[in-house]
């Protein structure tokens, strides 16, 4: 047999679970021979294999696997959402990003520049993560559907993912991923202007700078994963509270060290020390409350 | 043009089912895929290799059909037969398939 066989065949069966590869590639083999051998034409393996169809789709087939990324029942919490953040959080990043670059700048063609830049930069990553957290969501419902069987218990709490709470947890997730652009844009703009004239940060970019990132990531993802899931299980919550420690402990730590603006903007601003402390009890108090109602509406 | 399509596709969904049906009748005796493809086209019953084949394998690892490879020949093969348990889905659907007939055929005469 001439390697257009082989190659197609290969193509089918390294997308398939590695245990049945060599089984499935054997099989492939014999009745692709079969039927090119029935026909005895010249062009016979080309048409057969053309037959066959695109490998990727026969080995979806052969592994049973979805040929979508997001599958009906997650649809249409996806057009929701997408909804809300291309037609909402999108023109309002951008606007905030036109208004500051004027306040900073003065100048229309920068303004200008600035806001087509965040449309298209913003845009994508409204459009990348939210999928990404769908498919997986879609993936691993697939997998759990054919592990346990349904029961009335899987519902979703009242008001279920057509309900109110799309809305909160877009907002949710829309906030804290705004904390983090924030502070990301902090450190490297290093907006803060001294007497000196010397650009500095507001915040002391310090090891903890990491876990706090990674937690109001997480916090906002989990949000997303919440929209896709049509409401808080007992799993998401506790992975929510994970975040929300990852976030508020070295947060709530550093306020309390003192350790939270960077010296050379304290030079400049005087802190009040009252500010450390009801702020971190703050961040710690509005954390747990909101993984406390989490957890209430999990269960 | 359309309508053609459109009636293609809703005749493939009515047909969807009775290829396993089918199988499960057809492999009391082993059969290896081409062969049983080509007896199921003769047959009358449309299916192509690339949805046969992927469905054959399933309905093994659902336990209904059992498989061994046959080297004797100058191409080996794998043949496939019905297991006992696939013998009896395959008696179950079969009695399903004809009270399906009978209601369907109530169905049209009462309004045709």
């Amino acid at each position: 047999m001439s390697t257009l066989t082989e190659r197609y065949v290969h193509e089918v069966v390294r997308r398939i679970p590695g245990d049945q590869r060599a089984e499935v590639a054997d099989e492939l083999h014999a009745t692709i021979a079969d039927t090119v051998e029935a026909r005895g034409t010249p062009q016979a393996e080309r048409d057969v294999l053309a037959e066959m169809g695109d490998p990727i789709r026969l080995a979806a087939r052969y592994a049973d696997r979805p040929l979508t990324l997001i599958g009906p029942e997650l649809y249409p919490a996806y057009l929701r959402l997408m909804a809300v953040l291309l037609a909402a959080v999108l023109p309002l990043t951008v606007a905030a990003a036109v208004a500051l670059d004027v306040l900073d700048h003065d100048d229309a063609g920068s303004a200008i520049g600035t806001g087509i830049g965040t449309l298209f930069a913003v845009g994508a990553q409204l459009v990348t993560w939210p999928t990404v957290v769908f498919a997986l969501v879609e993936r691993s419902r697939r997998s759990a559907a054919l592990a346990a069987p349904w029961t009335p218990d899987d519902l979703p709490p009242s008001g279920g993912p057509s309900g109110g709470g799309t809305a909160g947890a877009c907002a949710s997730a829309a906030w804290n991923a705004l904390l983090v652009a924030l502070i990301v844009w902090q450190h490297t703009a290093r907006p803060y202007r001294t007497d000196g004239g010397e650009r500095v940060e507001v915040l002391l970019w310090s090891g903890w700078m990491g876990p706090i990132v990674a937690g109001l990531a997480g916090m906002a993802l989990l949000e997303l994963v919440r929209v896709a899931a049509g409401g808080w299980s007992l799993r998401l919550a506790t992975a929510y509270a994970a975040a929300g420690a990852v976030f508020a402990l070295p947060l709530a730590w550093i306020l309390y060290r003192h350790e939270f603006f960077d010296p050379a903007f304290l030079a400049d601003v005087t802190v009040a020390p009252a500010f450390y402390t009801v702020t971190a009890l703050g961040v710690l108090a509005v954390t747990a409350g909101d993984v406390f109602r989490r957890f209430r509406r999990a269960v | 043009m359309a309508d053609e399509d459109l009636l293609r596709s809703q005749a493939q969904e009515l047909r969807r089912g009775t290829v396993v049906l089918a199988c499960l009748m057809l492999l009391r005796q082993a059969q290896y895929g081409y062969a049983l493809l080509e007896t199921l086209n003769g047959a009358g019953i449309a299916v192509d290799g690339n949805t046969l084949y992927p469905l054959l394998r399933r309905l093994e690892k659902q336990g209904l059909l059992t498989s061994e490879w046959n080297t004797e020949e100058s191409r080996p093969r794998k043949f496939y037969r019905v297991s006992a348990e696939g013998s009896r889905t395959g008696a179950l659907l079969a009695r399903e398939w004809e009270d399906l007939v009978t209601t369907v055929r109530r169905l049209i005469e009462e309004n045709r």
